[in-house]
């Protein structure tokens, strides 16, 4: 048997909570729908509403990052620690603490963005649908850590979840489950025939029905490393602002030679992963511009953790779009 | 078996300590701004270089594919040209090789070779009893700080010049002021007397012509014509990858380079088939006219054709190190070379991987953000970010058993 190689603990465990229990937190189905609040949408359809439970994430991750850095990594004592659960167990790094830990303030905002994204779509006329029920992350995580044999089995349960609600089509909020569902899935998988696409391309095919944004400065568009590059949307977003009559200006690294936010490196860098996102604050800034628009759940929690000290507001896309409706 | 585990913690300190270096942060913040401004300039001047570096990518791919024809081929006519060719497989062999020509007691003077630094190639002749010389400026400061590149092109990126002044005034024993000039001249005068007293010159290369036997090696500081045209020996070491089918070839796998390490046109390109020759009396070929009389150059694998038979990552070998990747890369512009070993940054992580194994590499795959901007810039498109998962896959595999 091959010797087991030591990899950070906290890799082991959104590993095993993604694997067991369908999402890198462990957040239930009751947890990851409460953002559905009055909506009612029913749970099979043509058009499937996907969060992959990637919004309700954020207002955790913070704390379950600075809870898996107390515990210096050099330490000799950390070498006694190696153990995953028994990490979890010495240093008390546990669910319920984790999800005591968020601010409130945190988590409506970010549960919200899932509603507004919902709400947009059924204003623009889409018949949307939504597993509340069954709902899986999509497993980028697994697939970025390098995971690829346990994405594999993973995969097949997220297809037959999809598979169940019928949908045609699936709309993910995230560019990271577009991405894994339109290039990952096919090749591992049999994924059902659906078509797959991005918030942003739905809002966009309808862009002349949304109501203007009152918005008299220009924003600056942060695009998404996904969202840009892997996946070419980026034109969408401007386009979108065109038609609900916001300005924007461009920073010096955008759409194709966007400047990542940082965000991957959170988990094993954290003190790398704010620089980084601090300096893509910086570089917003210096546009001039006094809000910034982001269209990924890990930029926006990046880009927040870089804005520390508020140089520039933050919103999501969905959040700024959803404005034309509150007007 | 490394521990992933003590080897990343040590590792993520060392990156945390960069990030918050100000001299780091300083030097690669004006590097990165003059790498971009000089390379659109060089672009927009030169704008026929983007079909030239797609032309590249194909000769780049027929010529992994038949790299060994090409080394074949190279090594004949090498020796045709009165050189000598070695094939060395790794480290071990390839220093072997080295100081089977050179013999020991002997003064090298060395231009920049990453090759060298991944073969520690001058501790390997230091061991042997030579005195070696780092030529290229910023590696001669490293050799006096005892410290590693941390960047391809410019690997003392990291020293200002305050602290160059302090190193080669205890050096040289006399006070340097940090003055760049100043600092240049002092090395230009002590070095002088080393090219011209050395008894073997060694330079790494950046192409080779497979059928010509060419080496080609691109500089600006004028020091590896001096290594390579002053001392009696030259030795020229070489990775396999570096073998294209032709002159021609060659020439153009140039210009793309020295375009993307951010040059409209290089200070020289050296181009050496043989050693120094003339036949300019009574038309007598007689060789070591003013340049070495003998000339050697050891074509290096280390983990190479490994790369190669593997068609995930094959494409890591077109890597012409401009240097471009790095420059946009958001982990390496606040920790320079320190996200790296002997390679640096994402391309790094690949042929570490290599070179030296998954293990090694691990701690530099995992801090790859793979955000693919290093692709936007590489002139091969070399798909760095899928090499990086797929390498994370192998260096989670055994855990999952
Ligand atoms: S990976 Fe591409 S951009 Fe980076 S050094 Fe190599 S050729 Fe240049």
């Amino acid at each position: 048997m091959p010797a087991k190689k030591k990899i950070p603990p906290v890799l082991e465990i959104l590993r095993d909570n993604i694997v067991n229990k369908g999402n890198p937190l462990a957040l239930n189905a009751k947890q990851n729908s409460s953002w559905v609040k009055d909506l009612e949408l029913p749970a099979k359809g043509d058009i499937l509403f996907y969060t992959g439970g990637e919004y309700q994430l954020l207002p955790y991750i913070d704390s379950l990052v600075k809870t898996m850095t107390i515990v210096d990594a050099t330490s000799s004592a950390f070498s006694l620690l190696m153990g995953a659960r028994k990490l979890v167990n010495m240093t008390g790094i546990n669910a319920e603490k984790i999800y005591a830990s968020a601010l409130a303030k945190d988590k409506d905002r970010y549960f919200s963005i899932n509603y507004k994204a919902a709400s947009i779509l059924r204003k623009l006329g889409y018949e949307i649908c939504y597993d509340s029920t069954g709902e899986l992350y999509s497993g980028a995580l697994l697939h970025e850590l390098g995971f690829w044999k346990e994405l594999k089995g993973y995969a097949v349960k997220v297809s037959d979840a999809i598979r169940a609600t019928g949908a045609k089509t699936i709309v993910c909020i995230s560019p990271h489950s577009a991405e894994m569902f339109k290039q990952v899935y096919p090749e591992i998988v049999d994924f059902p025939q659906v078509e797959v696409k991005t918030f942003i391309e739905m809002v966009w095919e309808k862009r002349d029905l949304l109501p203007p944004v009152k918005y008299d400065s220009p924003v600056v568009i942060h695009d998404s490393c996904r969202m840009a590059r892997d996946l070419g949307i980026f034109q969408q977003f401007r386009d979108v602002l065109d038609a609900v009559g916001v300005s924007y200006v461009e920073p010096y690294r955008c759409k194709e030679w966007t400047t990542c936010c940082g965000g991957p490196d959170k988990m094993l860098f954290p003190e790398l992963s704010k620089i980084m996102g601090g300096r893509r604050v910086k570089e917003l800034a210096d546009t001039g511009a006094a809000k910034a628009l982001i269209s990924c759940p890990y930029c926006l929690s990046a880009i927040e953790s870089g804005n520390k000290d508020n140089t520039i507001l933050v919103d999501d896309f969905v959040e700024f779009i959803y404005r034309g409706y509150e007007n | 078996m490394s521990d992933f585990n003590k080897d990343f913690g040590e590792y993520k300190k060392d990156l945390d300590k960069a990030s918050k270096d100000e001299n780091i942060n300083r030097a690669l913040g004006r590097a990165v701004k003059s790498y971009r401004e000089n390379t659109d300039a060089a672009l927009a001047k030169y704008p026929h270089t983007l079909a030239l570096a797609e032309e590249v990518r194909g000769i780049k791919d027929y010529s992994m594919e038949n790299n060994k024809q090409l080394l074949d081929q190279a090594m004949k006519v090498i020796e045709s040209n009165h050189g000598k060719a070695f094939y060395a497989e790794d480290r071990e062999a390839a220093i072997r090789i080295a100081n089977e020509i050179i013999g020991t007691g002997k003064v090298i003077v060395k231009g920049k070779s990453m090759l060298g630094e991944e073969l520690k190639l001058r501790e390997g002749l230091e061991e042997a009893g030579n005195e070696v010389w780092e030529t290229d400026l910023g590696e001669f400061i490293l050799q006096l700080k005892k410290d590693r590149p941390m960047h391809i092109l410019s690997p003392a990126i990291h020293v200002p010049r305050e602290q160059v002044a302090e190193i080669f005034s205890k050096f040289f024993n006399k006070e340097v002021p940090p003055d760049i000039a100043e600092e240049v001249a002092v090395v230009r005068e002590f070095l002088r007397e080393k090219y011209f007293t050395a008894d073997v010159g060694i330079s790494g290369a950046n192409v080779v012509a497979a059928d010509t036997g060419q080496i080609v090696i691109i500089e600006n500081e004028g020091n590896v014509r001096l290594c390579t045209g002053a001392p009696p020996v030259h030795i020229a070491i070489v990775g396999i990858e570096k073998l294209v089918p032709t002159f021609l070839d060659a020439m153009k796998t140039a210009e793309v380079t020295w375009r993307y390490a951010n040059y409209g046109a290089p200070g020289y390109v050296n181009i050496i088939s043989g050693p120094s020759k003339t036949g300019d009396i009574e038309k007598v070929t007689t060789y070591g006219a003013h340049g070495p009389k003998e000339f050697y150059v050891i074509f290096v694998d280390n983990g190479r054709s490994k790369m190669m038979a593997d068609k995930n990552y094959r494409q890591a070998l077109h890597c012409l190190r401009c240097g471009g990747c790095m420059y946009e890369c958001p982990v390496f512009q606040v920790t320079a070379g320190h996200f790296g070993r002997t390679y640096l940054s994402g391309i790094g992580s690949v042929w570490e991987s290599f070179v030296d194994s998954v293990d090694a590499a691990a701690p530099m795959l995992y801090t790859c953000l793979r955000c693919g901007r290093c692709v936007e810039r590489c002139p091969m498109k070399i798909e760095v970010p899928t090499m990086v998962g797929k390498l994370r896959s192998e260096v989670v595999s055994d855990d999952t058993e």
